[in-house]
């Protein structure tokens, strides 16, 4: 090439280098994306280029909890649309829940702060450059001498690694903070067993599940993991399936899904534990058995409110049941005793075998503090110990209780610096703010537990001005000197490879590295389980929790399924993501049993005083069956006084109504007992569900499972436990439907898109396996671009859920236990649709592959169809929600694959059409036809149950044919004569047959 | 059509804008008057919209007879045909070939000017769906061959200035197509 004429001054060096500087080859091709996208390795498209209008897929790690499931993140021209799970992730293989989806509107979050800011000296904020910030920052670390406080809420991970050692070298102090730590665990983990770390659980292996307060489906430990496993073992298979049940004041949804709630006091829960080990612990001749004969059930009945007969019936079949499986420690069971419960809990699977099988000590989730570390570090705040404080993904000023006065000794400290991406409560108390960048645009990594880490890798730009936490960390020793100055990797990239070249340890670091990116971390095989020896003195003891307080009710938050600890409240899509059990969306609630409603004559929407010695607040009444008279429940998340324009002044926080002094190692939630006011006030309750009973309607059938095993029908079910079952088809109606389909598709019928070779897309939900978490309809709204519209509208009825979970009522009364039903609604796409002959511009018609098509841009909005559908799963969009519900940049969420729809059109589920017609084009280029299982709509792809199956109802090999040929299925509504296409698999119950009478079912 | 139904989408980069700029800008697809030096040859009085770059297909697609995959890669395997990027360009621009005619020249410099500044070239758009159609290019190229751009786009390669030939939004004209190969009418094949 030498001795070439150069063109216009470019020689070859400068095209080099400019190449060099726009990134390479692929990111020049991909025109939007960065040299950052560039260099990331991507793992379903083997090659790096961006092709425009094909997604390219990163694998990445969810940081919205400590859970650390894996994620493939969707990107269409350099930006992430939809968060999905990560197959090949041990932990939540290929699902992810609601929150985890919704990490998305954190990245693209309208609050996000645009850069560094400082307070001035009247208390405002200035906008700052990152090098005066991090100047700032160091100028006061450094003359701090080791009076540095640091609060990291981030995981085990190389970062906190590197934060710890960056806040030793400067002798300060840090405590890694979580609010639901699971700190009662450990400390019962010490007194049991002498280690402090905790086991991972194995519901899956479980035959018999008894759960004392901990939420496994909701909040409490590894969510995703927990239903995938709750799923394998509770869904009915193989003519069996394990039982569940729950103990504790309040029918969580956790207690729903269980075969049976024992609705016991709170500080009870242990009595119960402690008798089952008794009744275990005799039969077997266990060691334990002499110290635990002092909890005999018949001694402990009374106080549990249960019979001596229920509590030994439940330890036989417990004990009978092996590997069976007990859990204690969720936040609603956090009271005085919770310590002593978690211990009966571990003595309980020691006595019934189950240790090593279904609870595994070893492979220890990562270790956070809690309440037990954060309290003494703001008592030594409140003495002006530390000069200089650091709060890394952490809000202690909103997470922990008002009445511990925590806001006023953190003031205490000179200079106080967040990380905050959103100006959240503790931001707010501080000096300097250097907003982080999401999971989504840094390199990071997250261990979760041993053997598994997941990685973390930009996929995009970031969106706000936003620098990691890591760089901060590193430039800023590069400032201060001394010790900490030998942090020297120029940057927290080349940081955290380096620590992993120390991990790895592989001759080809760089394939190594890329591979595991790819992969989305390191998963390495679970370190042998280890058989936890019994501490000496693990004697059991039991002492009654106190309450605060001497009003009449005990007082019990609970952590919200959709905020956690408060952090989802800033995300619409689980603002609008109504509560599983209650149906409210947007608003906090204070959950009264019936009885005690009647009593205070209160009733929904009415707003109450509640006060405990700590505090007051004032919040609307949701009457609830599913808690007991004593006690009141209401959801933690909500009543933010910052956190951006979601979460502002939305709700109440529950934590106003708690205590903060104590002196026990965790923060008792359950603690306080609280009196009610009546205000006369009233406020409507934003709910989204109709009417909370089927009325005989078989909307969600059920069935016993001595009658599933053997193969009936819900039908033959009902009418053997002597239930009427109205006649579906008369003579006259089969008539009438016979061979309509085939007329339709006969008129439908042009060209080469010949009937007989269309398939026809179905579905199948078993309802045995959906727990109602309602992860589906996050991912509804995710791929469908689907507004969310907002508390006032709701009122009004104007949600656009496209894909709704109905969750209704049975029993409760005569002495039968109160039942939940859940069940994912989506259009049904019937074969026999009435809402297509009323449409008066053929915008609703059925598609020759049997869909009920719905097409936009003929829709003028007259509604009729979505009055003739007998599911209500058409709504109509009233108001420019599509100009409202996406302000900048949540905008750049949207699937560029589906229409957003304007003011005046009927919206629907479309079986999301966009990823038929995308795997179809697919398979036209490749000369095949659809392989089963290619298409996955957004909901059976989210759902951590596998609760959902999809596929073509015309191939015989299909999946979802297996599904819908299984004696369990039945379709919505079949007097109705629609014939959908979505076939439901009855849920069935732990349930006697002559106990079922399904009256209220049908 | 007197809903605004597509309106919203304002917020969703069009795919053709997204693969044209590199920023995360989008929309001003119009040159700044005056930063951009006038063209000598001034082919404004051509049909179609004059590009701030005068780029001239007729050249590439009709003497020299390049592949219209050249540079719209991806129109075989995506929805989006895809805009060549400006390394596409100067990998035949920056060293061999420079232009014949001073005009040619002129319009070359351009592009190398707008290399050498890392600033894309922002072509305007000729043919833009509306955004409730989804038009797989690939399924279409895969029907018709890689020679069928023409049955849509016209004679691109007698077009100096590149202009509508078929109005890509009435949908009689996918119909008619449609219609005569015997191929699917179904409304749900486009509009989802």
């Amino acid at each position: 090439m030498a001795g070439q004429t150069e063109a216009d001054g470019v020689d070859r060096r400068q095209f080099l280098k400019v190449l060099g500087t726009v990134g390479g080859g692929a990111a020049v091709l991909s025109g939007c994306s960065t040299d950052r996208v560039a260099k990331l390795v991507p793992y379903m498209v083997q090659s790096e280029d961006q092709v425009p209008g094909i997604p390219t897929w990163y694998a990445s790690t969810c940081a919205e909890c400590s859970s650390g499931c894996g994620l493939h993140v969707k990107t269409r021209e350099g930006r992430p649309i939809k968060l999905e799970g990560n197959p090949d992730h041990p932990i939540n293989a290929g699902t992810l829940c609601s929150r985890g989806q919704a990490g998305l509107q954190a990245l693209y979050n309208p609050d996000r702060l645009a850069g560094p800011m400082a307070k001035n000296a009247a208390g405002t904020w200035d906008a700052i450059k990152w090098d005066d910030a991090i100047a700032r920052f160091a100028a006061r670390v450094g003359a701090a001498h080791g009076e540095l406080a640091v609060i990291n809420g981030y995981g085990a991970s190389t970062f906190s690694s590197l934060l710890t050692r960056w806040t030793s070298a400067l002798g300060g102090f840090i405590t890694n903070f979580e609010p639901f730590s699971r700190e009662a665990e450990r400390l019962a983990n010490r007194k049991s067993w002498g280690r402090t770390d905790l086991p991972v659980y194995d519901f899956a292996a479980a035959k018999y599940i008894v759960s004392f307060g901990a939420d496994y489906l909701e909040t409490w430990g590894s969510v995703v993991e927990h239903q995938r496993g709750f799923a394998a073992s509770h869904g009915f298979h193989d003519g069996g399936m394990s039982r569940a049940v729950f103990v504790g004041p309040r029918l969580s949804l956790t207690a729903a899904n269980s075969d049976e709630w024992l609705n016991v006091p709170p500080g009870a829960e242990v009595l119960v534990a402690l008798a089952m080990a008794q009744v275990i612990a005799a039969k077997h001749g266990h060691a334990l058995a002499g110290s635990l004969s002092r909890y005999s059930p018949g001694k402990v009945a009374r106080e549990t409110g249960l019979t001596a007969d229920q509590i030994t019936t439940l330890a036989t079949a417990f004990a009978a049941a092996s590997p069976s499986l007990a859990v204690a420690g969720g936040v609603g069971a956090q009271h005085r005793g919770a310590i002593d419960l978690c211990q009966a809990v571990n003595t309980l699977n020691e006595v019934a075998g189950n240790l090593g099988r279904t609870v595994q000590f070893g492979s220890a989730p990562a270790a956070s503090e809690g309440y037990g570390a954060i309290q003494p570090l703001f008592d030594r705040m409140a003495k002006g110990e530390f000069q200089v404080v650091l709060v890394h993904d952490a809000n202690p000023l909103y997470t922990l209780p008002r009445s511990g006065k925590f806001a006023e000794a953190f003031a205490k400290v000179t200079f106080k610096v967040s990380t905050a991406a959103i100006l959240d409560e503790t931001a707010k108390a501080c000096d300097l703010i250097l907003p982080n960048l999401h999971g989504l645009e840094r390199w990071d990594d997250l261990t979760p537990r041993a053997g598994i880490t997941g990685m973390m890798q930009p996929v995009i730009e970031p969106v706000r001005g936003g620098l990691h936490t890591g760089d901060v960390l590193l430039k800023a020793a590069k400032a201060v000197g001394g010790a900490v100055a030998a942090f020297s990797a120029p940057s927290f990239e080349a940081y955290l490879k380096g620590e992993w070249q120390k991990t790895l340890n592989a001759a080809d670091f760089d394939t190594a590295w890329r591979e595991a990116l790819g992969k989305g971390g390191m998963f390495s095989a679970a370190p042998a389980a280890e058989q936890p020896k019994t501490a000496a003195g693990s004697e059991v003891s039991y002492t009654t929790p106190v309450f605060d307080g001497n009003g009449d009710y005990i007082f019990m938050p609970y952590p919200s399924m959709q905020y956690h600890d408060g952090r989802g409240a800033n995300k619409p899509w689980l603002l609008e993501n109504p509560d599983p059990i209650t149906k409210i969306t947007w608003q906090s609630w204070v959950e009264i049993h019936p009885d005690t409603a009647e009593k205070l004559d209160v009733r929904e929407g009415e707003i109450v005083e509640l006060a405990s010695p700590h505090g007051t607040l004032r919040v609307p009444v949701y009457v609830y069956a599913g808690v007991r008279p004593d006690t009141f429940a209401m959801p933690l998340g909500l009543g933010h006084t910052e956190y951006g324009r979601y979460a502002k002044d939305r709700g109440v926080n529950a934590l106003d109504l708690l205590g903060a002094a104590d002196g026990q190692g965790f923060l008792p939630y359950v603690a306080t007992r609280v009196s009610l006011a009546r205000t006369g006030d009233y406020r409507k309750v934003a709910r989204v569900d109709g009417m909370p009973r089927q009325l005989g309607r078989g909307i969600i059938q059920s069935m016993p499972i001595a009658y599933a095993a053997k193969g009936m029908t819900p039908e033959q079910s009902y009418k053997a436990a002597g239930g009427s079952f109205p006649e579906s088809n008369t003579e006259l109606e089969r008539t009438a439907l016979e061979g309509w389909r085939e007329r339709q598709l006969e008129q439908t019928r042009v060209g080469n898109y010949a009937a007989d070779n269309m398939p026809k897309w179905g579905m199948a939900v078993d309802l045995s396996r959906c727990t109602g978490c309602s992860a589906c309809v996050t991912a509804c709204y995710a791929e469908n671009n689907i507004p969310t519209v907002g508390e006032e509208q709701i009122f009004r009825r104007r949600e656009m859920s496209w894909m709704r979970i109905e969750r209704y009522w049975e029993g409760g009364t005569g002495g039968e236990p109160l039942q939940a039903r859940f069940s994912p609604v989506m259009c049904q796409h019937c074969d026999n649709a009435p809402c297509e002959p009323v449409c008066p511009v053929y915008a609703a018609y059925h598609t020759p592959d049997g869909l009920n098509g719905q097409v936009y841009n003929r829709c003028v909005g007259t509604r009729y169809c979505s009055n003739n559908c007998p599911f209500k799963v058409r709504y109509f969009n009233w108001l420019k929600f599509n100009d409202t519900a996406w302000p900048e940049p949540l905008n750049l969420q949207l699937n560029p694959d589906v229409t957003t729809r304007a003011r005046g059109v009927m919206e629907k589920c479309t079986f999301c059409i966009q990823r038929i017609r995308g795997v179809q084009n697919t398979a036209r280029l490749e000369d095949r036809t659809v392989r089963d299982g290619e298409i996955v709509t957004a909901c059976a792809q989210a759902c951590p149950s596998g609760a959902i199956k999809f596929g073509n109802v015309k191939d015989p090999a299909a999946e979802v044919v297996q599904w819908k040929r299984d004696q369990r299925g039945y379709t919505m509504l079949e007097e109705a004569n629609v014939r959908p296409s979505v076939t439901y698999l009855a849920k069935v119950l732990h349930v006697e047959p002559a106990a079922f009478h399904g009256s209220e079912e049908r | 059509m007197g809903k605004r139904l597509l309106v919203g989408l304002g917020a969703l980069v069009s795919v053709f804008a997204a693969t044209l700029i590199l920023s995360h800008q989008s929309g001003a697809q119009q040159p700044v008057p005056g930063k951009t030096p006038a063209a000598k040859f001034d082919s404004s009085s051509m049909q179609g919209p004059r590009q701030p770059i005068f780029f001239r297909h007729d050249i590439h697609v009709g003497q020299i007879q390049m592949q219209c995959q050249y540079c719209h890669y991806s129109v075989g395997v995506s929805n989006e045909p895809g805009i060549p990027s400006m390394q596409t360009c100067m990998g035949c621009h920056f060293l061999y070939v420079t232009g014949r005619t001073p005009e040619n020249k002129a319009e070359i410099k351009k592009l190398v000017a707008a290399w050498n500044a890392k600033k894309p070239v922002e072509w305007l758009r000729i043919h833009e769906l509306a955004r409730h159609v989804h038009f797989p290019h690939s399924r279409h190229i895969k029907a018709l061959g890689p020679q069928a751009c023409a049955t849509c786009h016209g004679n691109i390669a007698r077009m100096p200035q590149v202009y509508k030939v078929n109005n890509v939004n009435n949908m009689g004209f996918c119909i008619t197509c449609h219609l005569e190969r015997k191929v699917t009418r179904d409304c749900s094949t486009c509009h989802y």
